[in-house]
């Protein structure tokens, strides 16, 4: 976040590429879909030939995917850059720089989006729960004992989600947390070793 | 005061409060307003002088359903068979089964008119309904068939519908009327596993934990659902959370109703 921004203005032809990206992004994934050729070139690159925008858009496509599907740290961002405004036909060093910003600005949001279009079971999307105090039933005079009501909100993604509700009392409760702590356990010992 | 009744109410007069006040956490005392009910409609009847060995006063409450009533004299004059067929006819419908096509059976292949019939299950149906909703603990087998017998039902019949009150019927239909007692699923099995993502078709690489859960609940359906990292640990906050506020309402005791 604290990267000094260069003190020289942004070069030409910065702003349009970096909207360029957004846009290719935003299509490919965030699955907006009212983000066509035709309207990136119209509003951002009016003067360009049809093949010679399409040619700009696949050239920076390609990279942006090659980058996110690495998830590429700043490290190997730098390097993979430099090596492609050496590669002929590759992108200018200007350009290598709106990219580099692009990234650094949009990385924990693509990756996240990639990393959903790899989920495709139901997902948790939600929760919400009550705690509720049984008094009396039918069958019943005097409950009194506390039950908690939760509703899961269950669904894949982009998808109409199903919601589950359960009741569970003090027991099933304690008991459930205990088995989430085991779980935060085996995550936080899987994350520590790698 | 039930001591002083005419013989024959004076057994029931003497179970009947050992019945009615010490079920349900009251701690020995009679809380319940309809139970109060019951007694002060049962000590008006026999202050009236009612005869008939205090009919008012059997477990159906102070005035014995119609349907039962009916159906008590309906089945003066009928057959073991058919009274078995209907009992487990009555007993299923008790158990939330359909019962529809067992019933046409019935009806074509006895003589009783469809009034009767309709008599003989409502009836049989409210009695045991009744009579299963008292505890095991403080209701008696003696008593409920001596109710019976003061309705005039036969021998035979008070044996079979004590062994469906009283014996290993009894906790099917029991379990009914609790899951009937609107209750939403538990919990009955919860398994997890965390995986990690190495690779997808999207990310060359992922290497991200994500955790799989499974929840079998009681109404026998399955749930497996994918929870992210972030999710979880909202998940498990929320649960957390849950647990402290079930702890401090138990702890708020305006709400505990004391013995």
């Amino acid at each position: 976040m604290a990267a000094p921004e260069p003190p020289q203005p942004p070069p030409e032809g910065s702003k349009p590429l970096s909207a360029l990206l957004s846009g290719i992004a935003q299509a490919a994934y965030c699955g907006n879909e009212d983000i066509t050729e035709e309207l990136l070139r119209g509003q951002l690159y009016p003067e360009a030939a049809p093949e010679e925008f399409r040619a700009l858009r696949a050239k920076m496509g390609g990279l942006l995917q090659s980058i996110a599907s690495a998830d590429m740290d700043l490290n190997q961002l730098e390097a993979f850059l430099t090596a492609q405004t050496k590669k002929q036909g590759g992108i200018t060093s200007d350009q290598a720089a709106v990219i580099a910003k692009f990234w650094k600005n949009h990385r924990m949001k693509i990756h996240e989006s990639l990393i959903n279009q790899s989920r495709w079971d139901n997902v948790l999307k939600n929760m919400n729960w009550r705690v509720d105090l049984k008094s009396q039933s039918r069958h019943i005079d005097q409950i009194n004992t506390p039950v908690a009501i939760v509703e899961m909100e269950l669904g894949k993604i982009g998808q109409e989600s199903e919601f589950l509700c359960l009741e569970f009392d003090e027991a099933k409760v304690s008991q459930m947390l205990k088995k989430l702590s085991e779980i935060e356990e085996s995550m936080n010992s899987l994350t520590q070793t790698t | 005061m039930y001591l002083s009744l005419a013989d024959g109410s004076f057994r029931r007069g003497s179970s009947a409060p050992l019945r009615h006040s010490a079920p349900y956490r009251c701690g020995g005392r009679s809380v319940c307003p309809a139970m109060a009910a019951v007694a002060a409609g049962r000590a008006a009847a026999h202050g009236h002088g009612e005869s008939g060995g205090g009919r008012g006063g059997s477990f159906l409450g102070p005035r014995v359903p119609a349907e039962v009533e009916a159906m008590a004299r309906v089945l003066q004059d009928m057959g073991k068979e058919t009274f078995r067929r209907l009992l487990r006819v009555t007993v299923n419908a008790l158990e939330g089964k359909d019962c529809k096509e067992s019933v046409k059976l019935i009806a074509e292949s006895t003589n009783l008119s469809e009034e009767q019939l309709a008599f003989l299950i409502s009836g049989m149906y409210t009695l045991l309904r009744e009579a299963l909703r008292l505890p095991l603990s403080t209701f008696k087998q003696e008593v409920f068939k001596e109710d019976l017998k003061e309705l005039r039902i036969p021998e035979d019949f008070i044996v079979d519908f004590s062994s469906i009150v009283f014996g290993n019927r009894r906790p099917t239909s029991e379990g009914t009327a609790l899951i009937q007692g609107s209750r939403l699923p538990r919990v009955q099995d919860f398994k997890w596993r965390v995986d990690v993502a190495i690779s997808t078709s999207s990310l060359a690489r992922a290497l991200q934990p994500s955790i799989l859960m499974m929840l079998k609940l009681s109404d026998g359906t399955a749930h497996r659902f994918e929870v992210p990292v972030a999710k979880f640990q909202e998940l498990r906050y929320n649960v957390a959370l849950i647990l402290k506020e079930m702890n401090d309402l138990e702890k708020r005791s305006v709400l505990k109703i004391q013995d």
